[in-house]
C-alpha cells in the first residue's frame, strides 16, 4: 500500500453512512481528515449525534465533526425515513458519544481543510449537497482544492423496476446539485444505478454473521433495520449506496463510469429532483460529471467486509 | 440610534445609501457588505463601496466582499441586463454613457478580511436584539446568514429589503423586481422567516407615483446653490445627471428613483412610509414568467398555506420628506471652512 488518501467525508449518518464512515477509518488506504455532517436522513442534529457516536465507537474520536446546514438551501427539509427517527434506530448498545463536534460551521471546516492542504484533495459526499453547494457560494477560492468529487446521488438509467424516478439525495436538494454540477469541479457521480446492484441478501448476512465482534454484530443489527424499507417496498435488502461510494475512494476500479452532462430538474412535480444524462449530446453542453454505470458486486463485497473484519 | 449593516450592490442608488448612511447621525453603519447584482461581478461590486467610502472619509467602516453568484440564478445574458440595458441609449446620450456605472479605479484600501455572511453572523449574534440588517440587492448574502446561522432571526432586530412589486410593474420582467428575480431562492428564504422585516417594493420607488422622492435636476440646482466645499455633492452632481436622464427615458421616470436611500431611511423612520400590518410574503420560483414574482398573503382563502406573518409591505412614502432628509445628509460632508 503507498500513502493514504486524504478524504473530507460529508455525510447524514444513516445506516449505510455510518459502515462507510467504519470503513473509512479502518481502510489503510484512506486517511480521514474530517466528517461534516448535513440534514437528510434525519435532522442535522441528530446525523452529528450518530457520527459521533460511530466515530467514537471505533476509536476515531480524534476525526473533528462539523456540523452542518440544517435545511436545504431552497426547499423546505424532507427527511429520510429508511434509517427510523434518530437516523440509526437498530442500535441499542451504541454508546451515546462523549466527544463534540467543533464549533466551526461545516461549510467553514471544510473550506478551511482544502486551504490548509499543499494538494488538492478528494471529497466524498453521501447525503444532499447542501453543504458542498454553500461551500462553493461562499469560498469559490478553495474549488481549485477539490480534487474530485465522489457523490452518492442521482439516477440515470432507470432500467428496473427497483428504481425510482428521483434519488433521494438529489431530491433533498436539488438546487444545491445545480451548484455541483455548474462549478467545475470534478465530480462522480454514483447514483442508484449501480448502488441498487449492491444489496445485502442471504450470502452477504452469512458472511457477516463469520465476523462475531462488537462492530460485526453492531453492523448487523443495523443492516437489519435498515433493510425494512427496502424488503417492505421493494422487496429487495438494503442497497449498500454509501459503503459503495466510500469504497470508491479506495478502489475505482470497482466501477466503470463515462463522462457525460448531467441537468436536475428544479421544475418538475413528478420529475423534481430528478437528475438526467445527455448521453447523446444532444443539448450541446459540456460534459460537467462521470456517472457509475457499471459495478464488480463481488469485489466491492470483498472489500467491504474485509474492513469490517478485524 | 440605529445600528445597520448595509448589504448592496453597488448600482447607482446604493452609492447614494452608502453615503447616506455613513452621514446621517440617526444611524450608525457597523458595515457594509456587498453582493453580486445590478453592478456586476462581486469586485466591481466591493470596489465601488471602497472607492465611495474614502469619498465620504469613512475608512473606519469595514466593507466585507460577500457572494459572487446567485443560489440559482437566471440566464446570464439576462443576469447582465442592468449592466447593460443603458446601451439601447446610446443614440441620445454618446460619450455622457462612460459615467453610468463606469469600471471602479483601484480603491485605496482593500476589502475587509472575513466573508460577509460571517460578518453579518459575528456581528447580530454578538449584539443579539440590536442590529438591524439593511439589503439594498440581491438577497444571496442574507440567505446564506441565515443558512449558516438559523438563530439570526431570534436576535436579528429587524430586516429592511429593498425588491418585490405588488401594484407597480416589475422592472425586470412585467411581474418581477430585479433584486428578487436576480435571486428567487435566496429571497424566499429570507422573505419566509419568522424576523420583523419592512419590505420596501417598487410601489414606493420606481413609480411616478411617488415622484417627490426622485432626484432631479432641479434637486442638484437646489444642492449647487448651498453646497460649499463639498466633495460627496460635487460626486453627485458630476455623476448622476446621467442617471436622471436614462430613468427618465428608459423608464418613464420624472427623476432618478432613490430606491435605496429609503430602504436606509426607513431604518430609523419607518414614519416615512405607509405600510401594511405584518403579511405571510411568499416567492414565485417557478421557471417561467412569473419567476421572482412577490405574492403577499393577504385576505381568506381555502386552501391552507401561508407562514409566518411577519412582514409588513411599504405602501406609500411621504417623498418631499425623504428627499428634504437626503439633501440635508448629503450637505453634512462640507468640509469645514
Amino acid at each position: 500500500m503507498t500513502t493514504a488518501t486524504p478524504i473530507l467525508f460529508d455525510c447524514d449518518p444513516g445506516h449505510d453512512d455510518a459502515i462507510a464512515l467504519v470503513m473509512a477509518h479502518r481502510s489503510p488506504a484512506i486517511k480521514l481528515l474530517g466528517v461534516t455532517t448535513t440534514c437528510g436522513n434525519a435532522e442535522v442534529e441528530k446525523t452529528t449525534t450518530n457520527a459521533l457516536r460511530i466515530l467514537e465507537f471505533i476509536g476515531a474520536g480524534d476525526v473533528p465533526v462539523a456540523q452542518g446546514c440544517h435545511r436545504p438551501l431552497a426547499r423546505p427539509l424532507v427527511l429520510g425515513t429508511a434509517d427510523g427517527p434518530s437516523g440509526l434506530e437498530g442500535s441499542p448498545y451504541l454508546p451515546q458519544a462523549t466527544i463534540k463536534p467543533v464549533k466551526q460551521h461545516a461549510v467553514d471546516f471544510l473550506a478551511d481543510a482544502l486551504r490548509a492542504s499543499p494538494e488538492p484533495i478528494l471529497v466524498v459526499a453521501t447525503g444532499p449537497l447542501t453543504n458542498i453547494g454553500l461551500l462553493i457560494l461562499k469560498h469559490r477560492d478553495v474549488l481549485p482544492k477539490i480534487k474530485e468529487l465522489i457523490w452518492m446521488g442521482g439516477v440515470f438509467y432507470r432500467r428496473s423496476e427497483i428504481i425510482t424516478p428521483t434519488e433521494f439525495n438529489a431530491f433533498c436538494d436539488p438546487e444545491a446539485l445545480k451548484i455541483v454540477l455548474d462549478s467545475g469541479i470534478p465530480i462522480l457521480m454514483v447514483g442508484l444505478d449501480v448502488t441498487m446492484q449492491v444489496l445485502i441478501e442471504a450470502p452477504q448476512y452469512a458472511e457477516l454473521a463469520t465476523i462475531d465482534t462488537p462492530l460485526g454484530r453492531l453492523v448487523n443489527d443495523w443492516l437489519l433495520f435498515y433493510e425494512k424499507l427496502h424488503r417492505n417496498s421493494m422487496g429487495v435488502g438494503g442497497a449498500m449506496h454509501d459503503p459503495l461510494v466510500l469504497a470508491l475512494a479506495i478502489d475505482p476500479t470497482l466501477v466503470r463510469t463515462r463522462p457525460v452532462h448531467i441537468g436536475v430538474d428544479l421544475s418538475g412535480s413528478y420529475a423534481f429532483g430528478a437528475t438526467v444524462a445527455d448521453f447523446w449530446g444532444e443539448r450541446g453542453e459540456k460534459e460537467n460529471a462521470r456517472i457509475a454505470h457499471e459495478v464488480d458486486a463481488d469485489r466491492f463485497f470483498k472489500l467491504m467486509f474485509d474492513l469490517l473484519r478485524d | 440610534m440605529e445600528r445597520i449593516i448595509l448589504d448592496v450592490d453597488s448600482a447607482g442608488d446604493d452609492i447614494l445609501a452608502v453615503l447616506f448612511a455613513a452621514a446621517n447621525p440617526n444611524l450608525k453603519l457597523e458595515g457594509v457588505t456587498t453582493v453580486t447584482g445590478a453592478a456586476g461581478p462581486i469586485e466591481q461590486v466591493t470596489n465601488v463601496v471602497l472607492n465611495t467610502l474614502a469619498l465620504a472619509g469613512r475608512d473606519d467602516i469595514p466593507v466585507h466582499a460577500g457572494a459572487w453568484r446567485p443560489i440559482v440564478g437566471n440566464a446570464k445574458a439576462d443576469m447582465e441586463a442592468p449592466v447593460h440595458f443603458e446601451k439601447r441609449l446610446v443614440a441620445r446620450f454618446g460619450d455622457r454613457l462612460k459615467k453610468f456605472n463606469p469600471p471602479a479605479p483601484v480603491p485605496s484600501r482593500q476589502a475587509t478580511p472575513g466573508h460577509a455572511v460571517d460578518f453579518i453572523i459575528d456581528t447580530v449574534m454578538a449584539n443579539p436584539g440590536e442590529i438591524t440588517l439593511v439589503t439594498t440587492g440581491p438577497l444571496t448574502n442574507a440567505a446564506m446568514a441565515l443558512l449558516q446561522e438559523p438563530r439570526l432571526t431570534d436576535v436579528l432586530k429587524r430586516l429592511l429589503v429593498l425588491g418585490g412589486n405588488f401594484q407597480t410593474p416589475g422592472n425586470i420582467t412585467p411581474l418581477s423586481e430585479y433584486n428578487i428575480w436576480a435571486d428567487p431562492e435566496a429571497s424566499r428564504i429570507v422573505l419566509n422567516a419568522d424576523v420583523d422585516k419592512i419590505l420596501v417594493p417598487l410601489d414606493i420607488c420606481e413609480d411616478n407615483r411617488v415622484a417627490a422622492s426622485m432626484l432631479t435636476r432641479d434637486d442638484i440646482a437646489d444642492m449647487q446653490a448651498l453646497a460649499r466645499d463639498n466633495p460627496v455633492f460635487d460626486m453627485i452632481a458630476d455623476s448622476f445627471p446621467i442617471y436622471i436622464d436614462i430613468w427618465r427615458e428608459f423608464f418613464d421616470l420624472v427623476g432618478f428613483p432613490m430606491d435605496d436611500v429609503i430602504t436606509v431611511a426607513l431604518a430609523f423612520d419607518p414614519d416615512l412610509a405607509i405600510m401594511s400590518e405584518p403579511l405571510f410574503v411568499d416567492v414565485v420560483l417557478d421557471g417561467r414568467i412569473a419567476r421572482g414574482q412577490t405574492v403577499a398573503h393577504r385576505g381568506r382563502q381555502l386552501l391552507p398555506g401561508g407562514g409566518p406573518k411577519t412582514t409588513r409591505i411599504c405602501t406609500d412614502l411621504d417623498g418631499r420628506r425623504f428627499l428634504n432628509m437626503f439633501k440635508q445628509t448629503v450637505a453634512r460632508y462640507e468640509r469645514a471652512a
